[in-house]
């Protein structure tokens, strides 16, 4: 541990991360809660209940000081849940993202997978025919909103994002779905994109490699669409998002190595 | 040779002082501070209570006893500390009285043996740092390159130009000087305008633009003659290239520095001409306001809480203890002090980081590798190529709140034992 250097005023800490999300989150959030009515606050309390109880139990483990940012993770997952699906389900798949996803690694930051994401792979795994009930456009365009948010105080990539859409746009003219265009209005897909997949920790970590990143997850988006449920759909978007930051440590070696082979060889030579 | 960077982020902090004129402060006390010189052990030749008079030697450095520190004002030697291991903490010398040592400079207009031994006796030598690690300089080495830094971006930073105005005879004196101490180029870099030297063969002009940190050597070096294990540079800030050109022309050592004194706990921000460690609170005596305030040697971003003004320092800032020192903020960023301030987390991998690093290595995997202490995946990384300065500004950015300037320094001074003799 060390001191922080500089006189300055922080711009960033891990609880204000927490608390812009969080921001970003709200407009998606009240809109769904609007349309799904109070079975959505069973889920809501019983999400943000489990999150809070796992990082306080990890925290009194490791002796840390405990994190909020289970709770940005609790609001994802609720809002990407398919509307019935039993509540035992929810705690279920959400302590298994919280505590596979990210604890074991050390809490946020230190993983590399977003938790939400792991959590809903494993819903969407472990108990198949889960009916995706798709929240409204609205949702998409306040998601849109969020996102608009975190790219502009910095929180999101837009390499990620334009990477993202030149992928999804080149497979979708190699491989056009059914649906057509009207797929990507989809409000899963945007609050996948603004909330999983443009998660910086799920992401790569090099600006050469958040391009990759981007256009593999939109590419992937596409190709699981095609082969199942359509490009719009949850499982889809989820499962795109945990393959691509899967891949994305991979991606950031890659350039890691181009660079130092690029200096090398400038040393070399200058 | 020119370059422009858009990357890198100037931070608003109201305005710096104003005009080129200098205002004369003296001091009653000056200190030497041992962490001024990572790398360092010294041997002392003086005592508590021994006169001094400026450019006398104070200490030597233990391993290369050519290496002198000298007084950088005349007087009584008030106190020493040493610290840990017994190692020189500050030397402290209360100003009384203006006797000067002579050198004699002929010597050295010709003979290049001369012109390093003038500049060790003198103590100019030690206003030189290399790169990699910062140390100061093998008396016997010759580098790659030289680089004299005569622009900064730090915010608030004085005008090179303007301070240099005056002197810029001296400054071209010493700048060729430095030629005859490389075989390779000596760098000027400086902020687009008119040349601040008359350029020769191998001495060069380089102009940077851009926001901050276009200014400091890192990026400099970087975009030049970036070194590495095998390579080593040496930078050099203008006022001592100044200080050398005088001492080649008068044979005294110019020991006062022109400093941009600032900051939000200062009623009126000015430029200060003061010896080279003055007492801080000598140096801002009657000029402060507010309650608790504290004092800063070094731009904002870098620097760090000080009684005396560090070797190397050319600013001083003062801010409030209790209230934050960026008076601009957009309205989102104040509403964000509602919120408990989190402990030290991990490095949050966001894109701003490159935004404000205009080097071509990839500063997350950097602060991941020194973060956690990886020795050998921080040099693949191109470790080598900083110091703890260029860091601060990913330091102020990075939510886990981390200062990694210290743990570069931690990493370089592991390299420099594995690559010492």
């Amino acid at each position: 541990m060390t001191r922080r250097c500089g006189h300055l005023p922080a711009l960033w800490d891990a609880h204000r991360v927490t608390a812009v999300t969080g921001v970003a989150l709200l407009a998606p959030l009240a809109l769904t809660i609007f349309e799904r009515g109070a079975a959505m606050m069973m889920a809501l309390g019983l999400a943000v209940g489990l999150a809070v109880m796992w990082q306080l139990v990890f925290a009194r483990l490791r002796g840390r000081p405990m994190g909020w940012d289970g709770i940005a993770t609790a609001l994802i997952f609720v809002l990407l849940l398919p509307g019935a699906v039993p509540l035992w389900h929810q705690g279920l798949a959400l302590s298994f993202g919280i505590v596979m996803g990210d604890q074991i690694f050390g809490g946020r930051g230190r993983g590399f997978v977003n938790p939400a994401v792991v959590g809903l792979a494993f819903l969407l795994f472990s108990f198949p025919g889960v009916t995706t009930g798709t929240p409204g456009p609205s949702v998409a365009i306040a998601a849109a909103l969020g996102g608009a948010l975190l790219l502009a105080v910095g929180l999101m990539s837009r390499r990620v994002i334009a990477g993202f859409g030149l992928g999804i746009a080149t497979l979708m003219v190699l491989l056009p779905d059914p649906e057509g265009w009207a797929a990507l209005q989809s409000a899963s897909l945007v609050l996948g994109l603004v909330f999983l997949i443009g998660d910086p920790v799920a992401a790569a970590c090099t600006n050469a490699g958040r391009w990759f990143y981007g256009g593999l997850a939109g590419a992937l988006v596409v190709l699981l669409g095609h082969s199942g449920d359509g490009v719009g759909a949850l499982a889809s978007v989820v499962f795109a998002a945990l393959l691509a930051s899967i891949f994305a440590p991979l991606i950031d070696q890659i350039v890691i190595w181009a660079n130092i082979r690029r200096r090398a060889r400038r040393q070399s030579h200058g | 040779m020119q370059f422009k960077f858009r990357k890198g982020l100037d931070l608003d902090m109201g305005a710096g002082p104003d005009g080129s004129h200098a205002e004369l402060r003296s001091v009653g006390l000056v200190g030497l501070s041992g962490q001024d010189y990572p790398g360092t052990t010294f041997d002392l030749r003086v005592a508590e209570g021994d006169p001094v008079k400026t450019g006398q030697v104070l200490c030597v450095d233990r391993h290369r006893s050519e290496i002198r520190f000298v007084a950088p004002a005349a007087g009584l030697v008030r106190r020493i500390t040493l610290g840990a291991r017994r190692r020189l903490e500050t030397l402290v010398i209360a100003v009384e009285g203006n006797d000067a040592q002579r050198l004699d400079p002929d010597p050295a207009s010709e003979d290049d043996a001369a012109l390093r031994c003038l500049l060790l006796e003198s103590g100019a030598w030690v206003g030189i740092r290399s790169r990699p690690f910062g140390h100061i300089p093998d008396p016997g080495s010759r580098p790659a390159a030289i680089f004299v830094t005569a622009t900064d971006t730090n915010p608030l930073a004085a005008n090179p130009v303007a301070v240099l105005a005056p002197e810029m005879a001296l400054f071209q004196r010493g700048a060729e000087a430095l030629l005859r101490l490389t075989d390779g180029p000596v760098f000027v870099c400086q902020a687009p305008g008119p040349p601040l030297v008359v350029a020769r063969d191998r001495l060069r002009i380089a102009t940077f633009d851009g926001p901050h940190p276009s200014g400091l050597a890192g990026t400099h070096i970087h975009h030049l003659l970036p070194v590495s294990g095998q390579r080593s540079v040496w930078q050099i800030g203008y006022q001592e290239v100044a200080a050398i050109g005088h001492l080649l022309t008068t044979g005294r050592i110019m020991a006062s520095r022109t400093l941009s004194v600032v900051g939000p706990g200062l009623t009126k921000p000015a430029l200060v001409t003061a010896p080279l460690g003055s007492d801080l609170v000598d140096l801002t005596r009657n000029q402060t306001q507010g309650g608790a305030i504290r004092l800063i040697s070094g731009p904002v971003l870098s620097g760090r809480e000080a009684a005396f003004l560090g070797r190397y320092d050319l600013q001083v800032a003062v801010v409030d203890r209790d209230s934050p020192a960026l008076p601009f903020r957009p309205l989102w960023q104040r509403l964000m002090d509602v919120l408990q301030p989190s402990p030290v987390g991990a490095t949050l991998p966001l894109e701003v980081f490159e935004r404000a690093f205009p080097l071509d290595l990839l500063p997350v995997p950097l602060m991941r590798s020194l973060a956690v202490g990886d020795v050998e995946t921080s040099e693949r990384l191109g470790c080598l190529e900083l110091l703890e300065d260029d860091l601060a500004l990913l330091s102020w950015l990075c939510p886990s709140r981390s200062d990694y300037g210290a743990l570069l320094r931690r990493v370089l001074n592991t390299l420099a034992e594995e690559s010492a003799p």
